[in-house]
């Protein structure tokens, strides 16, 4: 009898940015490449509501300016918007330091809560949050990169700088200390559309036992493929892959569930 | 409503501990009044009640027994016997116990232990994300041996549920409740209210109780 049914998860990656637009601040839909070079790409959730048409398992949406969400009423409007108009299971991350803003933003809608830098910062976050929402709200988010010749080390997005942190000893950390799930980015590998980076997929995935989204890379569908068959990925979340072609996770989909890969083709 | 029935006044137990405005939304969008229930004297206008629940047992269990609609809650649910939907932890609650958090107690309405998925190879914990149910017995639009994907959240499950309580199965390395019924009560452990399709069948069908 087969353990579990549990599908493979496709999951496209809102990356938000303010912008000042007609004497107002908005929140802007971005694409970036190696965590620079950003480009707008337009209004989240009208891109949301195609992706919600074209069967998204989830959404994660991601403030890349770090600003503390606490007060943050373009992110927290945009969260109540994408909760309200669309019915899709929602992460949300970026300026997250608080136990109190995870309540923030549960409270506007969101599903899980992704952290970063304030858990590394502060894992004691982790837990306590874990405790109040449960391990399945607490979701760590891991950024990464490959100095040359070196062991992938955690990434420290507010500063631009790696450090000194090694990529599975914080993943097994962070699963310690409550994480319900991982996202794991490859920061090189970020818009560049050449691939996931399976090593480091496939090493964090063994050395834990919750759930790991993989991100970072994708450019064909044969990637995220690969980050099932190879890398083992419960999830693969794309942002620059699905903002740029029309009917995308649709056909994704279509090669994903014919590599043999269990995958939700309709509702 | 299309086919002349009295409208549908759904009531959400509002106690601070739950996505409300998502599943406000969805029963909206299935042709339903909403309203929040915080007092007691709100559940007059309802036909249907909710009581959701995101976040530990323990806190949950502690945030309902604070916000005073227990007794009310018992009165509609076991008294009156009227429709009442239990969605994740808000179906939890209508256990006995969980093995998160010992030490709390359940509502008991429905019974059992809710118990943490022990996991293990290829089952990793929590489990998240779309699963498929095998409906044993037919609810709303559902047909008894038909599967629909749901989507899921948790940790911990109802396991042992009574002969015949069971509405919908799910495997996740054991066997478990998705969907319980007894009565007029119904709880489902996923979220019919993310489930796209699928969830507002559950909805709808709750709806024509």
């Amino acid at each position: 009898m087969t353990a579990t049914l549990l599908k493979k998860r496709l999951i496209p990656k809102l990356l938000i940015k303010h912008r000042q637009m007609a004497g107002r601040e908005r929140p802007v839909l971005v694409t970036t490449k190696r965590y620079s070079e950003v480009l707008d790409v337009g209004e989240p959730v009208s891109q949301a509501k195609i992706y919600e048409a074209q069967l998204a398992d989830e959404l994660i949406v991601l403030n890349i300016d770090g600003t503390p969400i606490a007060g943050d009423e373009v992110m927290l409007s945009l969260i109540e918007r994408l909760a309200s108009e669309t019915f899709m299971p929602l992460a949300v991350g970026g300026g997250v330091r608080t136990v109190d803003d995870f309540a923030l933003l549960l409270e506007h809608g969101a599903d899980k809560v992704c952290v970063n830098t304030n858990a590394q910062l502060e894992p004691d976050l982790i837990t306590a949050a874990a405790d109040r929402f449960g391990a399945q709200c607490v979701v760590v988010s891991i950024d990464f990169r490959t100095e040359a010749a070196g062991a992938p080390k955690v990434l420290r997005c507010d500063l631009r700088q790696t450090t000194e942190l090694d990529v599975e000893r914080w993943a097994v950390g962070a699963a310690l200390a409550g994480a319900g799930e991982l996202l794991v980015t490859d920061a090189d590998r970020d818009g560049t559309g050449s691939g996931l980076n399976i090593a480091v997929c496939k090493t964090v995935i063994d050395a834990v036992d919750i759930p790991v989204i993989v991100s970072g890379g994708c450019g064909r569908a044969e990637h995220f493929a690969e980050g099932f068959h190879l890398g083992g990925a419960d999830a693969v979340a794309a942002g620059t892959f699905f903002c740029f072609r029309d009917q995308n996770l649709i056909q994704t989909r279509a090669h994903i569930r014919n590599a043999g890969i269990p995958i939700r083709m309709e509702t | 409503m299309r086919d002349g029935r009295a409208k549908r006044v759904v009531g959400i137990v509002d106690y601070k501990a739950g996505n409300i405005q998502s599943i406000e939304n969805a029963f909206m969008h299935v042709g339903a009044t909403v309203l929040r229930v915080r007092s007691a004297s709100e559940l007059e206008s309802c036909t249907h009640v909710v009581l959701p629940g995101v976040g530990a047992f323990g806190f949950c269990a502690q945030r309902l027994s604070a916000s005073g609609l227990t007794e009310s809650l018992r009165c509609w649910a076991l008294t009156e016997q009227r429709p009442l939907l239990g969605i994740c932890v808000g179906m939890q609650l209508l256990g006995d116990r969980s093995e998160e958090s010992p030490s709390a107690e359940g509502l008991g309405w429905i019974g059992g232990t809710i118990r943490r998925f022990p996991g293990g190879a290829g089952v990793r914990v929590p489990h998240v994300g779309w699963n498929t149910v095998r409906f044993e017995r037919s609810f709303g639009t559902f047909d008894r041996g038909t599967t629909a994907d749901f989507y899921f959240d948790h940790s911990f499950a109802y396991h042992d549920p009574k002969a015949g309580e069971t509405i919908g199965a799910c495997m996740h390395g054991v066997r478990f409740s998705a969907m319980v019924a007894a009565g007029n009560i119904t709880a489902v452990q996923f979220h019919p209210e993310k489930s796209q399709s699928a969830g507002l069948k559950i909805l709808s069908g709750f709806l024509s109780q």
